[in-house]
């Protein structure tokens, strides 16, 4: 567990899913950089090892050039992986703020396959105000977005 | 609940939220919310609040209603014969719908005379914002490819 776990005001993302396959096949697909690059996205100078530092390269945001700074963390083979996961820049707002976070990918077999978390921690709440209200104008084009996942509900 | 008071709620708990959101909207049957160490222990909390989420989804996904609900954010403050004059359903329909809306937190009214206005409750869609975060849509992308990448490379 790396120290941003144990910030009281941080919170995390969680995805959580059971697929048809061999936990030993998920893996390869975590760790292998080909593999990664066809679901996620393609890593400069990814080993799965730990202590090895490797980057993704996003969508750039004002000051910030996209980079993500990755790190591996920890490498328990078919079980656990996890890297921390640093970007953005101090001038901006929301999507390409200051990033300081971590991913794990934890992964158990189950009756039906593999089941797969991913938690992608370390987020920290602005402080004093809500992030709604910090998003102003920004909200309303967040309501034209809500069709298309509260769609889904139907 | 107030709306405000429902936020607060929410806000101390995304995370149980987040994933009641995830599994609202996919169908997927309830999944077990394990303890391990790895998780904080803040799954813990009741799905009491997280029913809330349920009601502000619902509340949105019929259409006609969601484009009432644009309406009234679109304008700082509406009426009833307004929010009519603009759509092609009823007034009756209108009234329903901003009642659904006022119950799930997404909408307040004002009475002024003999005229109610009506105007959108941000707050009440902050649960949904961090659903809607960037890497929560990332992620649930990214999940999405692997499953298909996985039949391709495993069948």
């Amino acid at each position: 567990m790396s120290d941003a776990a144990l910030r009281p005001d941080t919170q995390e993302i969680v995805v959580d899913e059971v697929f048809p396959h061999r936990p030993e096949t998920i893996w390869k697909t975590l760790t292998t950089a080909n593999l990664m690059g066809r679901w996620l996205m393609m890593p400069a100078g990814f080993e799965p090892v730990e202590g090895k530092r490797f980057t993704y390269q996003t969508t750039p945001a004002g000051a910030w050039d996209g980079t993500i700074h990755c790190q591996v963390l920890e490498v328990k083979p078919n079980e656990r992986l996890s890297y921390a996961w640093k970007g953005g820049h101090e001038g901006n707002a929301g999507y390409g703020s200051p990033l300081n976070t971590v991913v794990t990918f934890i992964l158990s077999e189950v009756e039906a396959g593999t089941r797969l978390r991913l938690i992608h921690f370390g987020f920290v709440l602005p402080r004093n105000e809500t992030a709604f209200q910090k998003m102003g104008e920004g909200w309303k084009k967040v309501v034209k977005n809500i069709g298309a996942i509260v769609g889904e509900t139907d | 609940m107030t709306p405000k008071k429902m936020c607060a709620v929410f806000w101390r708990c995304q995370t149980l939220i987040v994933r009641f959101g995830q599994r609202a909207t996919t169908n997927l049957p309830p999944k077990q919310i394990s303890l391990d160490s790895s998780i904080s222990p803040r799954y813990c909390f009741p799905m009491i609040e997280a029913a809330s989420i349920t009601a502000v989804m619902r509340a949105l996904a019929d259409p006609t209603r969601r484009a009432v609900f644009e309406q009234i954010v679109n304008a700082d403050e509406i009426t009833v014969v307004e929010l009519t004059r603009a759509s092609s359903v009823t007034q009756g329909a209108i009234s329903q719908h901003l009642k659904a809306l006022k119950q799930a937190g997404l909408v307040a009214e004002r009475p002024e005379g003999r005229k109610v206005y009506y105007r959108a409750e941000p707050e009440g869609l902050e649960p949904l914002v961090d659903w809607m975060s960037h890497y929560g849509v990332f992620w649930r992308d990214r999940f999405a490819n692997l499953r298909t990448l996985l039949k391709e490379i495993d069948p």
